[in-house]
């Protein structure tokens, strides 16, 4: 039962979804139309669900005194802030809840990010290493589209921007290609294997 | 130590502070490097040039968090000033939660900067009319198919709270079939959901605006026409901004442009420093002392 | 400088962050948490306004009962933090998995296979342009030489260890142009910052 019942759920559901694809019949359409209402309210209920084990993992964290415990008060005490304030006056453009979205959220994340910047060159400068031919394939095809799609590219000669584009739109396109057509063989093999039941790792525990 | 070991191992804060002074120097250094269009870029702009007045609307994913925002917040102005200059109605909405906040500020301040330079009631930008902002919404590849049925069943309201049905722009965008193209910005994966799901199922037209992350993933379905358009990243962002200055949809260039000249200006030094960080290797490896 | 308040919390916050270019710090750390439970904390407020109410409750209260269905299923979710009846979780997860894996098989096959196999065809007609032609060939054989490289089920030996090797290549050539424009995308973010520090907080640019 524990497990049999999600077992079948998942195979009902898969099976359907599947046929319904192929049968674009107003009924068809109808139903699905129905189920991808509650998946939008199921997909928002385990997002809800992402914040509670947030929560708890924080609330862990200040009852047994974990190192760093103070800035766990930090967190749960702007969230609280910040859901309060938008669930209280609103989401409207000039409101508090917009305002500190565009003063304390996005420098926070933004700067986050333009950390990597230096971590990037950094790390370029001590592991991109022509050892080997693909090793120097990598460099020769960075150092193209580097070189080639700054202003300056067409300074060193007219056509490299082209060139550059030319990296992009072919022997890239086919790599790209390959690897999308690897991981579309796989992810339908995958997908057939949850719905018959023979991928079970999602159902997680023993029993 | 010797020169090629020297050169091989220099500190990273020398390389923080280089980086830091390159980026802020040319932003006092006024240089215009003139910007060559990427086929994408024009190919995108020439859609939306084609798109008649006062028909289909553009339908605007803004699905892009502030980690990502200096590459795809120009685009987002860029694209809402050529939508809005040619008349298009714009649908506006997020599958990222973190976009919506950022979505509000591009469309707004695009609304008051048109307003204030228009000279006309009918060149100003009217909410419900001329564009709406549906939100945010779980559930992101069900609310895509299902928005080809009815974009009301899945927005019943929109990110103000108003009812769909009460906005006059909404009466006449219905479904898919009232869309002439979805733009997609974004820094993650969102796109390729729009290509598998929507397109597949009602032929949507597909367009994005991606980090440069992202981009280079996206050119094969750029040869097979499932993605109509593309900007790729800041430089992506800086074309459109150019694009839309030169006929004349906007006064002045965003920000992207002006970023370009520290780009470029970054990329010789980590060029640089790639280099001799190989050059080190080199000798090293000749002198017996780096691993082949 | 700026006057305004906001851009200066903003400034301050930036320049928190950046001072874990330095080393760890308290002050990144508080900048780091504060992010992580504001953005909650932003979410919350979206899961409310703008998908549980105008998709869950208002029509549920609005009379259309078959809502009830999601609403239960979705509390199923919350049985996590009970462990005698842990198991029902299973349930939601099983209906959106099963939803998921069998919408996404056609789509797939569509979207990523066959129109993939689609472009990169080679046909007498696209010889009509030469060099687009040899630019085919050049995309047929990268796309079946990838392809190769991962199939791992026989040794990469003779014919197969050759196509490969030519595969790794292409992969390379495609890693670079990534790598390049990922040194694009990082400093983009960093210009944005520093756009931000010297326009609008010190009022140095426009």
């Amino acid at each position: 039962m524990k497990r049999r019942l999600p077992l079948a759920i998942c195979f009902i559901m898969g099976l359907v979804m599947i046929v319904q694809f192929f049968i674009p019949h107003p009924t068809s359409l109808a139903f699905s139309s129905v189920i991808y209402k509650w998946i939008i309210v199921l997909m928002a209920f385990a997002l809800v669900l992402a914040i509670g084990n947030l929560i708890r993992h924080h609330g862990e964290k200040i009852r047994r005194r974990k190192e760093d415990w103070p800035y766990s008060i930090v967190t749960l005490a702007g969230m609280v802030a910040m859901a309060a304030i938008g669930l209280t006056w609103g989401i409207a453009s000039d409101s508090l809840y917009q305002k500190i979205f565009l003063n304390v959220m996005a420098p926070l994340g933004g700067t986050m990010f333009a950390l990597l910047a230096y971590y990037m060159a950094s790390a370029a400068y001590r592991a991109f290493r022509a050892r080997s031919l693909e090793a120097t394939l990598l460099l020769v095809s960075a150092f193209i589209v580097m070189i080639g799609f700054m202003p300056f590219g067409q300074y060193l000669h007219p056509r490299f921007p082209a060139f550059a584009e030319w990296i992009m739109t072919v022997p890239n396109m086919a790599s790209q290609r390959g690897i999308l057509l690897g991981v579309a063989f796989g992810s339908i093999a995958t997908a057939l294997k949850i719905i018959l039941g023979i991928e079970r790792s999602w159902l997680g525990g023993k029993d | 130590m010797k020169w090629y070991d020297r050169i091989a191992t220099i500190d990273r804060r020398i390389i923080y502070v280089l980086l830091t002074v390159l980026v802020i120097l040319p932003f006092f250094v006024k240089v215009t490097i003139p910007q060559k269009i990427m086929p994408q870029t024009q190919k995108l702009f020439d859609f939306i040039e084609s798109i008649p007045p006062n028909d289909r609307a553009v339908m605007i994913s803004f699905d892009y968090s502030p980690q990502t925002q200096p590459e795809c917040h120009p685009m987002a102005k860029a694209l809402l000033k050529h939508c809005f200059a040619r008349d298009i109605p714009v649908i506006g909405l997020s599958f990222d939660p973190e976009a919506p906040g950022l979505a509000v500020d591009a469309l707004v301040s695009v609304e008051r900067e048109i307003d204030s330079l228009a000279t006309r009631k009918e060149d100003s930008i009217v909410y419900g009319v001329d564009y709406v902002y549906l939100g945010w919404k779980s559930g992101r590849i069900a609310a895509q198919l299902d928005m080809g049925e009815a974009i009301a069943g899945v927005f019943p309201r929109d990110y103000y709270g108003n009812l769909i049905d009460s906005l006059p722009l909404m009466q006449n965008v219905k479904n898919y079939k009232d869309i002439a193209i979805v733009v997609i910005l974004a820094a993650a994966d969102y796109p390729i959901d729009w290509i598998r799901y929507p397109q597949t199922r009602y032929g949507v037209k597909v367009a994005a605006g991606l980090t440069a992350v992202m981009a280079p993933q996206y050119y094969p379905f750029l040869q097979t026409g499932q993605v109509s358009g593309l900007m790729s990243g800041m430089k992506g962002a800086a074309e459109y901004e150019k694009l839309v200055l030169e006929h004349g949809y906007a006064c002045a260039l965003g920000t992207a442009e002006t970023g370009m000249n520290s780009q470029s200006m970054i990329h010789l030094l980590i060029m640089l420093f790639i280099i001799l960080g190989n050059v080190g290797y080199f000798f090293a490896r000749r002198a017996g002392k780096a691993p082949r | 400088m700026s006057g305004d308040p906001w851009i200066w919390i903003g400034a301050v916050l930036t320049l928190m962050i950046f001072s874990f270019l330095y080393k760890d710090n308290p002050f990144y750390k508080f900048g780091e948490h504060l992010f992580v439970g504001v953005a909650n904390g932003y979410y919350i407020v979206y899961y409310w306004h703008n998908a549980l109410k105008p998709n869950l409750f208002e029509p549920l209260s609005a009379g259309q009962f078959l809502y009830v269905v999601p609403l239960l299923l979705g509390l199923l979710y919350f049985t996590r933090f009970i462990p005698r009846i842990s198991w029902l979780v299973r349930i939601p997860i099983g209906f959106t998995i099963g939803w998921g894996a069998g919408l996404s098989i056609p789509a797939y096959f569509q979207a990523d296979v066959l129109r993939q196999l689609e472009g990169t065809v080679v046909t007498p007609a696209t010889f009509s342009n030469t060099l687009h032609g040899i630019y085919a060939v050049i995309i047929l054989i990268g796309v079946a030489c990838t392809l190769i490289y991962f199939y791992f089920s026989r040794e990469h030996k003779g014919v197969l260890g050759s196509a490969s090797k030519l595969g790794i290549m292409f992969i390379m050539i495609g890693f670079g142009a990534s790598f390049g424009y990922t040194v694009m995308a990082r400093v983009s973010l960093l210009i944005g910052r520093i756009q931000f520090l010297l326009g609008p907080w010190l009022g140095l640019i426009d």
